[in-house]
């Protein structure tokens, strides 16, 4: 598992055992996604389809872009009443690739408010739900 | 990382150093996350962020107090007024924090979808 953040972007890799078949539906299956991220979901895994997701006090808003399974989906993502960061103010593309019978993960989240405060304040709005137990 | 180089300026108090929690919690209300946005590029007088609010100027005292306390705003004294600005370098542990949001998101689907779908366990590759 890796990250890099370099300004507005940030890239997570995970390789998981299972094909990409069975690691798709966790990005597009209410149920599911909330298995990892989020409490409570409404998704509809279609261009243009609904993408909100709860966690806790913290809500991400957008819309599917580009739903290509088991591969790849876009997603947008914002926070309802933030400036930096509106609903469908930044993306999220999953590009799953098959490896043996696992998959590689690469999750790219561009459109990020820039460094410091403005990127900061969407990051908390987002974050809030759930940091303080993360740190705590 | 290295600590921020105290006493450099008579005047002014360096915040303590402090733990993401702290900040965390600092920034876990809106009207706090609001004064950190006036003060984000200029110093403030404590009246002029109040006056931007409909809270009490008591209430905003005590916000201003939690983000002093979390390191997040420096106080500077002029005469009998306070100055206030954003002290940028005490969200640098946040945003450690944050960016540890996505690989953590990820490495919890990992978990989901091996613990739901275990594979075989291969004897050599």
């Amino acid at each position: 598992m890796t990250a890099e953040i370099r300004n507005d972007v940030i890239v997570a890799t995970e390789h998981i055992k299972a094909p990409p078949e069975v690691v798709f539906p966790y990005f597009t299956d209410p149920a599911l996604i909330v298995t990892w991220i989020g409490d409570r979901a409404e998704l509809d895994p279609q261009p243009g389809g609904v993408f909100s997701l709860d966690m806790g006090e913290a809500l991400a808003r957008g819309a599917y872009i580009t739903v290509d399974p088991p591969y790849r989906v876009v997603f947008s993502w914002g926070i309802p009443g933030s400036d930096a960061l509106p609903p469908g103010g930044s993306t999220v593309e999953v590009v799953l690739t098959p490896d043996g019978n696992d998959t590689m993960v690469v999750l790219t989240h561009r459109g990020l408010p820039s460094t410091h405060i403005g990127g900061h304040r969407a990051g908390w709005e987002h974050q809030l739900g759930r940091l303080p137990a993360a740190a705590g | 990382m290295k600590g921020v180089p105290a006493g450099s300026l008579a005047e002014q108090e360096q915040p303590a150093p402090a733990a993401p929690d702290a900040v965390l919690r600092a920034l876990a209300d809106p009207h706090r996350r609001q004064i950190l946005r006036l003060v984000q590029h200029t110093e403030l007088p404590a009246g002029r962020i109040a006056a931007t609010f409909t809270l009490t100027q008591q209430a905003v005292s005590q916000h201003i107090g939690v983000l002093k306390q979390a390191g997040l705003l420096t106080e500077r004294r002029e005469g009998t007024r306070r100055l206030y600005t954003l002290h940028h370098e005490s969200l640098e542990p946040v945003r450690e924090l944050l960016s540890e949001f996505w690989p953590d998101a990820l490495s919890r689907l990992k978990k989901a979808v091996e613990t739901a779908h275990p594979q075989p366990q291969k004897s050599s590759s």
